[in-house]
């Protein structure tokens, strides 16, 4: 019995199926089922464990925000920018509400200004944290994943008790300042989070040793040149060696009055990305400790008293509105014919480059084990894309 | 005054003196341009060589009593540190604009992709403008102004005889 079965086991030569070139060939999903793309996915072609052609597939979190706002007035559209990208939603809150500003020409109090950049910079910390935990996990290292979105809890307390939403402000920058003034004692909590989250970031450099310089090292290397031509911007185009911010180039509310450094690095691998925005954090709580030192005393809203929506008008012009959002350059286009609604808004989000050109750039010639080293490297978030 | 908007009036200056056409100095750092649809091509040449290698955002604003579409394309300079906004105007009922892909290559390709989607504009000489975010879609461009998004959702989506669903149709 046992010889016999032996016996069937053995193949000969024949038997075995010569391998044609073409079966090292085939088509392999990146998302968007996947438990880190995001509602996104890449059609990637790949030969053996290289990947030869790389297809965006973006679209499952298209909601017509262009159009929607077409409809609304300027203090509902400061809720719907909440959700251009859900994970640093008051940067978004920031563009919208800058867009009008400029629009009807009001001029914003300086406390307002003060609290704008106070949160939007809160917001890119948490972002960044978000952005690390995520990038933990595509690495295969669970703990940086928890670690960060439990620091990233202390942020979205402040929120809380800011804005009154955690991760949705629900407009809380509004055209003409902001919603309501810091309650009382936040300066303190606020100060208390940023002991919290330099913690936390001296806790990723014990770990930036051991799992990212390993798996990120030379990944995903994009030249200066290719950077500019893909329309990459932000930390992905500081990591290409281009030293340009928005905050310091094209500045605005107060952020020519603060004293931050813009990190470069010239690399422009995946590791260098990661670096950048360990930088950046560094740059963002420097930014909130003066902002909370020079913040003064007034008005957070022009006009203070609320007016009913149905009277306010947007005068007629068109304006572009360039921001530093967490994950590079957001922008606004918004022309008004003199309505309460504006005709037409544009927004031009940084991952509808970074998702699209700069991603399918990357892929083609990675390795498999690779790609989510790449995908994360560069922060993505399908809503700001997708709109 | 002049002396802080030195540069733009340096950028208006160069493309005035070439094409013929006035800019408008908006802001610091802001600088509009509105050129001829022939005119369009060699214009973008001329103001990438400028040093606006940045292409921004393409944006259509759709005009349907003046039968028009207005692009706007908005250009960076890294060097110079000004935003430059190129407007230009398409007859609506044959909107065709050349493609300023051999210019600013796959950053403007996927712009204009998008833009054929959503408005309907085509751009010779862009070789893949694939439906981009709308799957199966197949009625009219969907952001243009004379598209009604909400009797097009009310029919596709909802039932008159549905109770819950009445509420769509006052």
């Amino acid at each position: 019995m046992t010889k016999q079965m032996n016996e069937n086991r053995l193949i000969t030569i024949e038997q075995i199926e010569p391998i044609i070139e073409e079966d090292t060939e085939y088509n392999f999903y990146f998302g968007p089922a996947h438990s880190g793309s995001g509602n996104f996915g890449v059609k990637l072609k790949i030969d053996g464990e290289k990947v030869t052609s790389a297809r965006a597939d973006p679209g499952y979190l298209h909601r017509g925000f262009e159009k929607l706002m077409e409809y609304r007035v300027p203090m509902q559209n400061a809720v719907l920018s909440d959700r251009l990208c859900i994970l640093e939603a008051l940067n978004w809150n920031l563009v919208h509400a800058e867009a009008v500003d400029e629009l009807t020409g009001v001029e914003v109090p300086q406390r307002a200004r003060y609290i704008r950049v106070l949160v939007a910079e809160l917001s890119r910390l948490q972002s960044h944290l978000i952005w690390y935990g995520v990038m933990s996990l595509a690495l295969g290292f669970d703990t940086g994943f928890k670690m960060a979105f439990g620091y990233r809890d202390y942020i979205l307390d402040l929120f809380e008790l800011i804005t009154g939403g955690r991760v949705y402000p629900a407009g809380y920058i509004c055209p003409g300042g902001v919603r309501r003034d810091l309650p009382d004692g936040s300066q303190d909590k606020i100060s208390r989070v940023l002991d919290q989250t330099e913690e936390m970031m001296r806790k990723m450099k014990d770990f930036d040793n051991v799992v990212f310089s390993k798996r990120t090292k030379g990944v995903g290397i994009l030249s200066t040149e290719d950077a500019i031509r893909l329309g990459a911007t932000g930390p992905v185009l500081r990591a290409c060696g281009v030293e340009t911010d928005v905050r310091k180039d094209d500045p605005y509310e107060i952020y020519n009055e603060l004293d931050f450094g813009i990190p470069v690095r010239e690399e422009g691998d995946a590791y260098a990305r990661c670096l950048v925005r360990d930088k950046e954090m560094e740059e963002s709580i420097r930014i909130i400790k003066q902002v909370l030192d020079r913040i003064p005393e007034g008005n957070v809203r022009e006009p203070a008293k609320i007016t009913p929506p149905s009277r306010v008008k947007i005068p007629e012009g068109e304006v572009y509105v360039r921001n530093e959002v967490a994950r590079g350059e957001g922008c606004v286009y918004m022309r008004s014919v003199g309505g309460g609604e504006p005709y037409r808004v544009k927004v031009r989000g940084p991952d509808f480059l970074h998702m699209i050109p700069v991603l399918e750039h990357l892929l083609k010639g990675a390795e498999i084990a690779d790609i989510p080293a790449i995908y994360w490297s560069l922060n993505i978030c399908p809503a700001d894309m997708d709109r | 005054m002049a002396d802080i908007l030195h540069k733009e009036s340096k950028v208006i200056e160069a493309i005035s003196s070439k094409f013929k056409i006035d800019g408008k100095l908006q802001r610091e750092r802001r600088v509009w341009v509105t050129a001829d649809k022939d005119n369009l091509i060699a214009l973008c040449n001329f103001v990438k060589e400028l040093g606006f290698e940045h292409l921004s955002a393409i944006s259509v604003t759709d005009w349907p009593e003046e039968g028009t579409f207005e692009l706007t394309y908005h250009l960076w300079s890294y060097s110079e540190k000004i935003l430059l906004t190129v407007k230009t105007k398409l007859d609506r009922a044959n909107p065709i604009v050349d493609s300023i892909v051999p210019i600013w290559k796959e950053n403007a390709q996927i712009h204009e992709r998008e833009l054929h989607e959503l408005f309907g504009v085509k751009f010779e000489g862009n070789d893949d403008l694939a439906p981009l975010f709308l799957e199966d879609w197949d009625g009219p461009p969907p952001f243009r102004k004379d598209f009604d998004w909400r009797e097009s959702v009310r029919q596709k989506h909802y039932d008159k005889t549905n109770e819950r669903e009445q509420a769509y149709y006052d």
